[in-house]
């Protein structure tokens, strides 16, 4: 008896499930969208009062040489090595800035305010960090600027109130759009495509599906949107999930978005077992190294995320400015040598640009 | 008493034809095979593509790497014992054969490396278990500790790239038969009839049925039980190499809570939670299970939360069946 219940129990789930079957999930929250232009201008900053901090009695700095200090969330990964090479870059080319990194060796709270402390005391005019916890940083990065240190965040913010400026990699708005367009320029206006995603309650995740559905919907509107999938942090089930995928809809699928850096090579793997490379774009969000061998192997041309190099090397720019007094609470853009004017969002951040697509012809270039 | 309990049923089996004697025995298995056939039946109807041949592929062979490590742990939790550490066990040692093989060594050095380093991992954990009488989930949720923090540590959460092609053996046919299909099988079979028709084998259940019985009995029971853990290491070294080189690229993490599916589908598959009773092909069986709903979901559009819905479910009825059985069976012998 205790046996027919377990199937019954399961036919049951299952003639659940099909009535259901017509409601297709996107994988989107429902929070609201904010879909950016289809030919990229920049969306109107919304003015919003700068919400920042404020170096006490902070020395006046135009022009003077500076010493800065990069704390990073720990040292000796590809990331990491990626950001401090850009501020030693902005470093060089500005000239009257000596910048070195310094980082925990573990990506640890405590050893990074530990760290942040002892530059402190040591006497430091700049600090630059990405932290490894937003409210555990925060009460060191204050007791900076009530020394008259600048304190500028890239990465990963702080409170607003305990730094100056953050330094932000990427919107959400900001990586739909580079997804959709890229896959758009691989499968086409009419092109159909399916997602792997990790759960459909990761925040990132669901904030990101649901600004690609607006984006997609006003600029790319004849795309077809198959399916979205789960496939938790895991990449077996992620190869998984894209070959059923590919089984379930044969021709019909053109390409594949991978939401994050587990779904995005597994999912390249299964386009690439299935033999269905060049019949099934896939494009996502991953770290460079995972991808390499299918970008050699012209299996994904698209892999979307920031450029570190370029993040590191306009988080030294913005602590230059803010030194110089260029930059001031208010303001609504920033000069960034190579990388030209950035935007001041969100009250106190400085957004990057749009994000990086990694190519064949440029993935070499990076190591994280 | 105790005579008359096991007597009896055996004598009641004695009365009962064929059909009636294969469900009385593989009763949890049956049950799971014949939820796998009304899956497949009722999907195909609802979308024939179901059942293309790459669609059967990507589901008797995407658990594989499951299905092995879920006969070692079927053996480890009819003994009376468990071990949460396995996940953790499989992501060092894949992590073990990929650094191996990427550093040069020999191929089969790197393929072979997982199931030895395994089976000495898991043997310490046996020790611990048998002869410091330490309970099994406690030493295991130590091992799961040490494991998960070694692999993060060692690797910095960076992946293995750049690995040979011919280290990739998961990605392989064998007689047009994917490698990872043929391990699951053949290692479910040989380890059914190893159970069932050798002294040791059988010994296991006998440890985990009643382990003062199995002590009278002359069963060296701490010895088997290191032995029996090793060999669940040797699973999950093999279960490690059909995960290692299933994608070209290696995690540094493993699956979250793989642990845990891989008891679930022992449980499911029949093996009692609390010993002594179950085999391998029902584990093996409950992993094509699992795949079989995962495609189904996506078959006929449902969102992966009811995968875990299902699931929960078939736990909850396949733990109510067990103690049913055994009430049922106490019940006869009273």
């Amino acid at each position: 008896m205790g046996r027919t219940l377990v199937s019954a129990l399961l036919v049951l789930s299952l003639s659940t499930s099909l009535s259901q079957a017509q409601s297709t999930w996107t994988g989107g929250d429902d929070l609201p969208t904010s879909p950016l232009a289809c030919d990229g201008t920049p969306a109107e900053a919304a003015a919003q009062p700068y919400d920042g901090g404020e170096p006490k009695n902070a020395p006046d700095r135009k022009g003077k040489e500076i010493t800065v200090v990069d704390v990073p969330k720990l040292v000796g990964i590809g990331y990491f090595n990626a950001t401090s090479k850009g501020i030693a870059e902005a470093a060089e080319a500005i000239g009257n800035m000596d910048a070195k990194t310094d980082g925990p060796s573990r990506a640890n709270i405590d050893d990074q305010i530990t760290l942040i402390d002892n530059y402190i005391t040591s006497g430091v005019d700049g600090i630059l960090f990405a932290a490894n916890d937003p409210v555990a940083i925060s009460p060191v990065l204050k007791k900076a600027l009530d020394q008259g240190i600048l304190v500028v965040g890239y990465d990963a913010n702080s409170q607003p109130d305990a730094r100056q400026w953050f330094v932000n990699q990427a919107e959400f708005n900001g990586i739909a759009k580079t997804m959709i367009d890229s896959m758009a320029a691989e499968i086409g206006e009419d092109g159909s495509f399916a997602i792997v995603t990790s759960t459909f309650s990761t925040p990132n995740q669901a904030r990101w599906i649901a600004e690609m559905e607006a984006y997609q919907a006003k600029c790319h509107p004849n795309m077809e949107w198959l399916e979205t999938v789960e496939a938790q942090e895991d990449n077996i089930l992620s190869f998984n999930q894209a070959n059923t995928l590919i089984n379930k809809y044969g021709d019909d699928l053109d390409g594949i978005f991978g939401m994050t850096s587990v779904a995005t090579p597994a999912a390249a793997d299964a386009v690439t077992q299935a033999g269905e490379c060049g019949n099934v774009a896939v494009v996502g969000l991953a770290t460079p190294n995972a991808m390499k061998p299918y970008v050699a192997a012209e299996c994904v041309k698209s892999v979307v995320l920031w450029n570190p190099v370029d993040l590191g090397y306009a988080a030294a720019h913005v602590l230059r400015a803010a030194a110089d007094g260029d930059l001031k609470p208010g303001d609504t853009s920033v000069e960034a040598g190579r990388l030209g004017e950035l935007q001041v969002i969100n009250g106190s951040e400085i957004l990057l640009g749009a994000p990086f697509v990694f190519t064949k012809d440029n993935i070499g270039n990076f190591d994280f | 008493m105790m005579s008359e309990a096991v007597a009896q049923p055996a004598r009641r089996l004695r009365r009962q034809n064929f059909a009636q004697r294969l469900f009385a025995e593989y009763g949890q298995e049956l049950v799971v095979l014949a939820a796998i056939a009304v899956l497949f039946v009722v999907v195909t109807l609802v979308n024939p593509r179901f059942v293309n041949p790459n669609n059967l592929v990507t589901i008797f062979s995407g658990n594989a790497y499951i299905a092995v490590a879920a006969i070692g742990m079927a053996m480890v939790i009819m003994t009376g014992n468990i071990d949460v550490s396995v996940g953790a066990l499989i992501g060092v040692l894949a992590t073990i054969a990929g650094t191996l093989a990427v550093s040069g060594y020999p191929i089969w050095v790197a393929l072979v490396a997982p199931m030895f380093v395994g089976m000495a991992i898991n043997a310490v954990i046996g020790v611990l278990v048998a002869y410091a009488r330490i309970p099994a989930i406690v030493v295991t949720l130590g091992a799961l500790s040490i494991l998960r923090g070694g692999l993060i540590s060692v690797t910095g959460g960076t992946w293995i790239t750049d690995l040979p092609p011919d280290f990739l053996i998961a990605q392989k046919r064998f007689l047009s038969v994917p490698v990872p299909l043929l391990f699951m099988i053949v290692l479910t079979v040989l380890a059914f009839l190893w159970m069932r028709y050798t002294a040791f084998g059988r010994s296991i259940y006998a440890i985990g049925g009643n382990r003062e019985a199995a002590v009278a009995t002359g069963i060296p029971v701490e010895r088997r039980l290191v032995t029996v853990f090793a060999i669940h290491g040797a699973f999950a070294g093999i279960a490690a190499i059909l995960f290692a080189t299933q994608l070209q690229v290696i995690q540094s993490t493993v699956p979250p809570n793989l642990e845990l599916t891989i008891i679930t589908a022992t449980v499911i598959g029949g093996v009692s939670i609390l010993g002594g009773s179950g085999t391998v092909i029902g584990s093996t069986l409950a992993t094509i299970l699992f795949a079989t709903i995962g495609s189904a979901l996506i078959f006929v559009n449902v969102s992966a939360y009811w995968l875990r819905a299902v699931i929960g479910l078939l736990i909850l009825a396949t733990v109510l069946a067990d103690m049913w059985r055994r009430h049922g069976r106490n019940g006869a012998a009273a």
